[in-house]
């Protein structure tokens, strides 16, 4: 199964969501892959805290496999690589978790056929290898967005396709994200163009929110509270009309201090241990997890 | 009110999916097994608030509030509640059509043997269609086909779509047929004024204790209208009688009986409604069933019904035939029960209202109550008029024993429990003995009754009577509620209330449930509007906020604002106050007087620290 993540625009936690989200899918038994796309600024390593000796590949990244210079891209393996030593330990019954790094000095590259069939060939691989194939596009209407709505086009066969848009709960956001997938040179346009069925894409198509603060949260006073409560009704109502809704929606990520200061996995450890994560960001995270490869989720009804 | 009907509605809601919805399996009958009335109350304790007060929408999944989402939870996702719902009301059409295509609108368990020990109740007659079940498939048909039409859209796939559209289809079929049923249910009963029927109507009617020779022809006079519009009446029972009304020695009662009326001709229907069998209720008017039709009658004329456009063309000849019956029965026991026929006090104020073909009890007074409530609506009445009704529920209440104690040997509470027996006329059809119907929703009822009618006073005092009435019957209604953590939101338990009464009752009923539910619809919306506003504190509050204006405006005279930042931002936030209290002095007074008082209080704060000045301390 291929995921896809993207975002209307930067700042939205996309890169670490989907990474938590990647660990909880390996955790619950998958063989997971990790696949850093964002061409303009790769630092999944950051988050995943990979060791910078074993992840560092000049010039054998992503980058550097779509521009034909090496065979086959760089990998780490995140449970052995990490820095962190709570990392370090595969826990029982999990997956495998992959990292496939950019190029560290890689910048933003505009795509070209010979690209285009180099990344459908990575992805088909991958797919056949692991359970769940995670990667991070760029934010907004880039080339590798391009690239991936391409490759996924031709492939035979079609494999199972996942979109993510990842999105702040902001009236920009929710704009921009609708704008993102129902705008102009939006995903449906393009992908339409590139030879997509338009319901189709739509359907492998969910929404996600993140940094969401409840109108429940604590630290609000009753005033904040009434007025949250009914602003989140105005942003129900304008997602609604963009076509981010509940019916489209997979999942929200609550607002949490450790990803806010720090991106960075959030592991057993940092609930249990120095217990500086929320329990509820963690849960949401592996929900996140579950939701994806749950087919009834994704069924058109 | 203490009634909070969002907060009771999603327990019910939770409580009816839990013991409804069990293993993807939806789950008929409670208490009095299965019919078809029983199992279209079971569905209506969802569908009804989820079609008639907005937060309660399930119809379009994305709009579902968290809350509700929560509640509903056993039946799955957004998508996956209107779609297991539909299922359960697709179950329902199938299992009560007959294999010729026929609806059947038979009332099972509902019915009661007269003579228990005696006869056993034979199958045909347990077949026999009765008021109730038509009055309930209307609703339920309305409710389903406003449902699947809204929930349509949201759906992607062919044969998904082809499923709601079969469902549709078969709901409309039974709303048809319902329709059918009700104008061949309708009836007029016309009788001599001497005869027994005629003696009791005029003492009903005669509060002043004028002779027979005068009281009729002032009864004649002020039905001379509905008498007119009686001709109008020329498809279904009790067409073609205005001849017989024109004698000067007759009198006439309209209204609905309890089925079917013996001898109704059949109707004649573009729409495929399967076989119209003939009927065996004898042809009079039954308070009850009435009261009954007469309520659902009013949502298929209702402005949702018209706007959604609910019916189609054949359905609204049909709807036209039952709305003039529909005016003239409402205005005939408008009429009856409270113009001042002979003057002195109504006879709805006469309680118990006696009625010809069935006793005498509470109950209807409360029935009459009723329709006069909904003709009151009509005609814009006014708070004195509505006040003598709300004077009568509250006579009510005090006689079923809500608002008194029942006392050692008292049999008052009977009403509650087991009910009022009405022995139904006609219903033995050669085969069986006498059928007999319990009405035992006198509190739901009265409630509904009460909560509307506060809805409708215009004066504060009143209506915070109405409003402690309600509060006392709801106090009763809540501890009726079956036992047990996850079956709270489920009736009825009576004997939680009276000792006397020694039934258990272990599993619910939704005759009981379903009606608790119409009262917190009701209660939604009437607290949808706004707060009433007394004249009084209108002026109340203008007043206080011209005093606190005018100090202010001195303050500012004084040159208090030159008194540095911390003063400045004293008077900005007065100011802000201020423009708040005048903005919403019209639609709030309370509130503009509460932020008129605080403003006084805090200017009082300046003139108290000067006041020092003046050496007064």
């Amino acid at each position: 199964m291929l995921v896809f993540a993207t975002s209307d625009k930067g700042g939205t936690g996309r890169s670490v969501t989907t990474s938590n989200v990647a660990y909880q899918s390996a955790l619950a038994g998958n063989d997971v892959c990790y696949l850093d796309f964002d061409f303009g600024s790769p630092t999944a390593g950051a988050v995943f805290d990979v060791d910078t000796g074993k992840l560092l590949v000049e010039g054998g990244g992503l980058h550097s496999y779509l521009l034909g210079t090496v065979a086959d891209p760089h990998r780490c393996d995140v449970f052995a690589d990490s820095e962190r030593l709570s990392m370090r330990e595969r826990p029982l019954g999990a997956g495998r978790l992959t990292l496939l790094p950019g190029d560290s000095g890689g910048g933003e590259f505009p795509s070209s056929p010979e690209m285009i069939r180099r990344c459908r060939e990575l992805l088909g691989r991958l797919n056949e290898e692991f359970d769940v194939v995670f990667v991070d596009l760029s934010a907004g209407r880039s080339y590798a967005l391009h690239m991936a709505l391409a490759a996924v086009a031709d492939m035979r066969p079609p494999p199972t396709v996942r979109w993510l848009v990842y999105h702040r709960w902001t009236q920009q956001h929710i704009q921009a994200a609708g704008g993102l997938v129902h705008g102009e040179h939006g995903i449906l346009e393009t992908g339409v163009e590139l030879g997509h069925d338009r319901e189709r894409l739509l359907g492998q198509l969910r929404f996600v929110r993140t940094a969401m603060l409840s109108p429940a949260a604590q630290g609000l006073t009753a005033e904040q509270a009434a007025w949250v409560k009914d602003w989140n009704g105005d942003l129900q109502n304008l997602a609604r009309e963009r076509g981010a809704g509940a019916l489209y929606l997979l999942g929200s990520v609550p607002l949490d201090p450790v990803l806010q200061w720090r991106e960075q996995l959030i592991t057993n450890h940092d609930l249990t241990v120095s217990r500086i994560a929320n329990r509820a960001t963690a849960d949401a995270f592996a929900e996140l997890a579950e939701l994806i490869v749950d087919d009834d989720v994704w069924d058109q009804r | 009110m203490r009634v909070q009907p969002r907060q009771q509605l999603l327990e019910i809601w939770q409580a009816v999916v839990d013991y409804s919805f069990k293993d993807g399996q939806w789950h008929w009958g409670g208490r009095d097994g299965r019919n078809s009335i029983s199992d279209a109350e079971q569905l209506l304790c969802i569908l009804g608030p989820a079609t008639s007060i907005k937060p309660f929408t399930l119809d379009q999944p994305d709009r579902v509030e968290d809350d509700v989402l929560d509640a509903m939870k056993a039946l799955g996702g957004r998508l996956d509640i209107p779609i297991t719902l539909l299922k359960a009301v697709e179950e329902y059409l199938t299992t009560y059509t007959d294999p010729s295509g026929t609806p059947i609108f038979s009332a099972g368990n509902y019915f009661r043997s007269s003579d228990p020990d005696h006869e056993k109740i034979s199958d045909e007659q347990l077949a026999q269609p009765v008021v109730d079940s038509f009055a309930i498939s209307l609703s339920l048909s309305l409710a389903t086909i406003g449902f699947a039409r809204q929930f349509r859209s949201n759906l992607k796939r062919r044969s998904a779509r082809a499923d709601i559209d079969r469902l549709e289809a078969m709901a409309s079929k039974r709303l048809t047929a319902a329709m059918i049923g009700l104008l061949r249910s309708f009836t007029v009963d016309i009788f001599d004024v001497d005869s027994r029927e005629g003696r009791a109507l005029c003492r009903t009617v005669n509060q002043r204790g004028l002779s027979t020779r005068r009281i009729v022809p002032l009864i004649q006079e002020s039905l001379q209208e509905i008498r007119a519009s009686l001709r109008d009446v020329t498809m279904g029972s009790g067409a073609g009688l205005a001849e017989d009304l024109d004698h000067p020695d007759r009198l006439f009662e309209c209204g609905w009986s309890w089925g079917v009326v013996r001898d109704a001709p059949a109707i004649t229907t573009k729409e495929e409604v399967g076989e119209q069998a003939p009927g065996f209720a004898e042809p009079a008017p039954y308070i009850y069933f009435t009261s009954m039709a007469l309520d659902a009658i009013e949502t298929l004329v209702s402005a949702r019904t018209r706007q959604l456009g609910l019916l189609n063309e054949e359905q609204l000849r049909l709807a036209q035939g039952l709305q003039l019956r529909w005016d003239l029965t409402q205005s005939y026991w408008s009429t009856v029960s409270v113009a001042n026929i002979g003057g002195a006090r109504w006879p709805l104020e006469d309680i118990p209202w006696q009625r010809i073909t069935e006793n005498e009890s509470e109950y209807f007074s409360l029935h009459v109550s009723s329709i006069v409530v909904q003709d009151l609506v009509r005609k814009r009445a006014r708070d004195a008029d509505l006040d003598r009704v709300g004077l009568v529920l509250e006579e009510l209440a005090n006689r079923s024993r809500i608002t008194r104690r029942v006392f050692g040997g008292d049999k008052a509470y009977q009403v509650h429990a087991p009910g009022f027996p009405i022995e139904l006329g006609g219903s033995e059809a050669d085969t069986g003995p006498v059928l007999t119907w319990f009405l035992s929703d006198f509190a739901p009822l009265l409630l509904k009754r009460t909560i509307s009618l506060a809805g409708l006073l215009g004066d504060p005092n009143l209506r915070g009577r109405m409003l402690a009435l309600a509060d006392q019957i709801w106090a009763q209604l809540d501890s009726r509620r079956l036992p047990g953590e996850r079956r709270r939101g489920l009736w009825d338990q009576p004997r939680l209330v009276f000792e006397e009464y020694d039934v258990v009752y272990e599993t619910p009923s939704w005759y009981h449930t379903k009606r608790v539910v119409d009262c917190l619809v009701t209660a939604a919306q009437v607290l949808t509007e706004p707060p009433l506003r007394s004249t009084q504190l209108t002026e109340f509050a203008g007043d206080l906020l011209s005093e606190a204006d005018h100090l202010y405006d001195q303050e500012l005279l004084q040159g208090s604002p030159n008194g540095g930042q911390a003063m400045r931002t004293e008077l900005q936030e007065l100011q802000a106050r201020l423009k708040r209290a005048r903005s919403i002095l019209e639609e709030r007074p309370g509130t503009a007087a509460s932020l008129a008082s605080d403003v006084l209080l805090r200017l009082d704060r300046f003139a108290a620290a000067r006041s020092d000045l003046d050496g007064e301390s």
